[in-house]
């Protein structure tokens, strides 16, 4: 209950401070949809006439900024410029304080973002009416995804960023990350049209599972749903053990050597 | 029991080196080379509860090592410590609550984009400060350090001397029983190390808190300290009154004498002549020998004045950081 409040109070406050960053907010939020409605480009000159392809990169943009980190700048930097030493001062877990960050960074992004979801809905004249029922059960189920996705991608954020306690080049580790996302994530092709070799791969890989699996669940993709979340949480398992390892290797480090 | 047990405290590190050469940078890449800097070493004092301690030392002779192991921030190599009974490096809430490092080169931390109350707000809810405390300690610390016009500006338009105001505002809001300072008035005008220094010293006086302050301005140390630690390349040099840390490290005494106009003795051969000036001159004598020279002045010149001093203790620092004899 107390962390919970001192999450809410960290939300709150980087809510404020993001709130002063506009212009910059702006830029982050575009830069956000330029993958997906890339994606959305190709594919609907690649597969014309295709009802589901709009649907699935208009969910991959929801999704893409409901779970949108930043960790490599928000964690990274704080240990390359020091101010990482007044959050272990605080009486709490750093990592209240980088999930704040977070979640204020993704209510922010949708809401700014959500003037050009709705102009790209427009856009693509996306019709859910034909398959109504079948699209409010996609989006209910797409509802636990995106958030085992959200709690996911954070996850892997936070991992990739807490290389900087080895090294000064996180940001180069981080955009590694984000490229394999991009790539093996369902940005760059939804898993399903993946060529048969490797669509296993993706399936398996933690990416889809960070973006695409929620896009696929709201586009109407149903099957093997359950398989899905249990991917999600498996991953998220494999990540949160990893994240505790490298945050304590990296603090005993960071206290060894000085900041 | 004294608030800060520190025994043999000691931390070192491995710092990469490598020759200057390009084929040194390459042999690197495969084979890296480390020296080891023993940034403290074998530190052992104590810190009554409502001391102001200053504790001074050269660059890198290990003082923010020393707070910042103290403050649970570094975990030491060896030894042991204990602030308000409990191990810093444990890093337990209920000592992060009791304690505040403030440093001059970063007064503030996190968001720069709040306003100082925002800030104030958000410290009062995570240090869990009841409403009634957060405002009397509020009004407090805004006469204290002037805050009144600070309050709704963002932290980030805040100058230097704001920005530590604010910061000892956020600090000190909780009510902090250890305060460790490091350089609190470095860049700041003179009308704000002022005001600083006489804060630092009414916080002490009021709530009876332990304060080891770091500062390479012996006014600050002289000012506010009762008693100074003196470490040099991890070590300690001195430990005691600041009133004794002159005649402990110095055995030399200041000899200054003015003679009438006319006289115009040798004065080398009473002593090292640090400065002369006319019919002034001031002689760097032997603490030993300092009796039998004023004898031999008083008997052998027609002297107008003369004063035995210990020498300037920013002169005694001097010459210590530069290694140099006292």
């Amino acid at each position: 209950m107390h962390l919970l409040r001192l999450l809410a109070v960290s939300i709150k406050r980087q809510f404020l401070e993001w709130m002063g960053w506009r212009a910059f907010l702006i830029t982050l939020v575009v830069n956000q949809t330029v993958a997906p409605l890339l994606g959305l480009a190709v594919w609907s000159v690649a597969l014309p006439g295709s009802t589901q392809i709009p649907t699935y990169y208009m969910a991959l943009l929801i999704v893409q900024l409901m779970t949108v980190s930043y960790e490599q700048h928000t964690f990274s930097n704080g240990l390359y410029d020091g101010t990482l030493s007044h959050e272990l001062l605080k009486p709490q877990p750093v990592v209240i304080g980088l999930l704040g960050t977070n979640i204020a960074a993704r209510l922010l992004h949708v809401l700014i973002g959500l003037p050009i979801i709705l102009i790209v809905g427009a856009i693509t004249s996306i019709s859910f009416a034909p398959v109504a029922p079948r699209f409010i059960v996609g989006v209910l189920l797409a509802i636990p995804a995106v958030l085992l996705a959200a709690i996911l991608r954070f996850l892997f954020m936070y991992l990739l960023a807490l290389s900087a306690f080895w090294t000064e080049r996180a940001h180069g580790v981080a955009g590694f990350g984000e490229t394999l996302a991009f790539l093996l994530g369902g940005s760059a092709a939804p898993i399903p049209l993946f060529p048969q070799s490797i669509r296993p791969l993706g399936e398996l890989l933690p990416f889809r599972y960070m973006l695409g699996f929620p896009a696929e669940i709201a586009s109407g993709s149903l099957n093997e749903v359950l398989q899905g979340y249990g991917y999600q949480v498996c991953w998220i398992g494999v990540f949160a053990l990893a994240a505790i390892f490298a945050w304590r290797a990296g603090l005993r480090r960071f206290m060894a050597v000085g900041g | 029991m004294p608030t800060i047990i520190v025994k043999d405290l000691s931390i070192s590190y491995k710092a990469p080196v490598r020759e200057a050469r390009l084929s040194s940078a390459f042999v690197s890449l495969i084979r890296r080379q480390y020296r080891e800097i023993k940034a403290v070493q074998g530190l052992s004092f104590e810190i009554d509860a409502g001391e102001i301690v200053g504790f001074i030392g050269p660059n890198g002779a290990g003082k923010t090592s020393t707070l910042k192991m103290l403050s649970g921030i570094l975990h030491p190599t060896g030894g042991e410590a204990s602030v308000l009974g409990f191990v810093p490096w444990r890093r337990e809430r209920s000592f992060l609550k009791e304690i505040a490092m403030i440093r001059g080169s970063q007064p503030i931390g996190g968001p720069v984009e709040l306003t100082v109350l925002d800030a104030l707000h958000f410290q009062q809810l995570i240090y869990e400060v009841s409403d009634d405390a957060f405002q009397k300690n509020l009004s407090e610390l805004t006469e204290m350090l002037e805050l009144g016009p600070l309050l709704r500006r963002q932290v980030r338009a805040l100058s230097l001397g704001e920005r530590m105001r604010a910061g000892l505002a956020l600090s000190l809001l909780y009510r902090p029983r250890v305060l460790f300072l490091d350089e609190p008035t470095l860049g700041l005008d003179v009308t704000a190390t002022g005001m600083m220094r006489r804060f630092i010293a009414n916080y002490c006086l009021q709530t009876g808190a332990t304060i080891l302050l770091t500062s390479h301005y012996m006014a600050d140390v002289e000012t506010l300290c009762k008693k100074v630690i003196l470490i040099d390349k991890g070590s300690m040099r001195y430990n005691g009154p600041l009133i004794t840390l002159s005649t402990t490290l110095s055995p030399y005494k200041l000899l200054k004498v003015t003679v009438f106009d006319q006289a115009s003795p040798v004065w080398s051969s009473y002593g090292e002549v640090v400065e002369l000036e006319d019919n002034k001159v001031s002689l760097r004598i032997h603490r030993e020998q300092t009796p039998a020279v004023t004898a031999r002045l008083l008997a052998e010149l027609p002297v107008v004045d003369l004063s035995v001093e210990d020498p300037p203790l920013e002169s005694v620092i001097d010459q210590i950081y530069k290694g140099e004899r006292v």
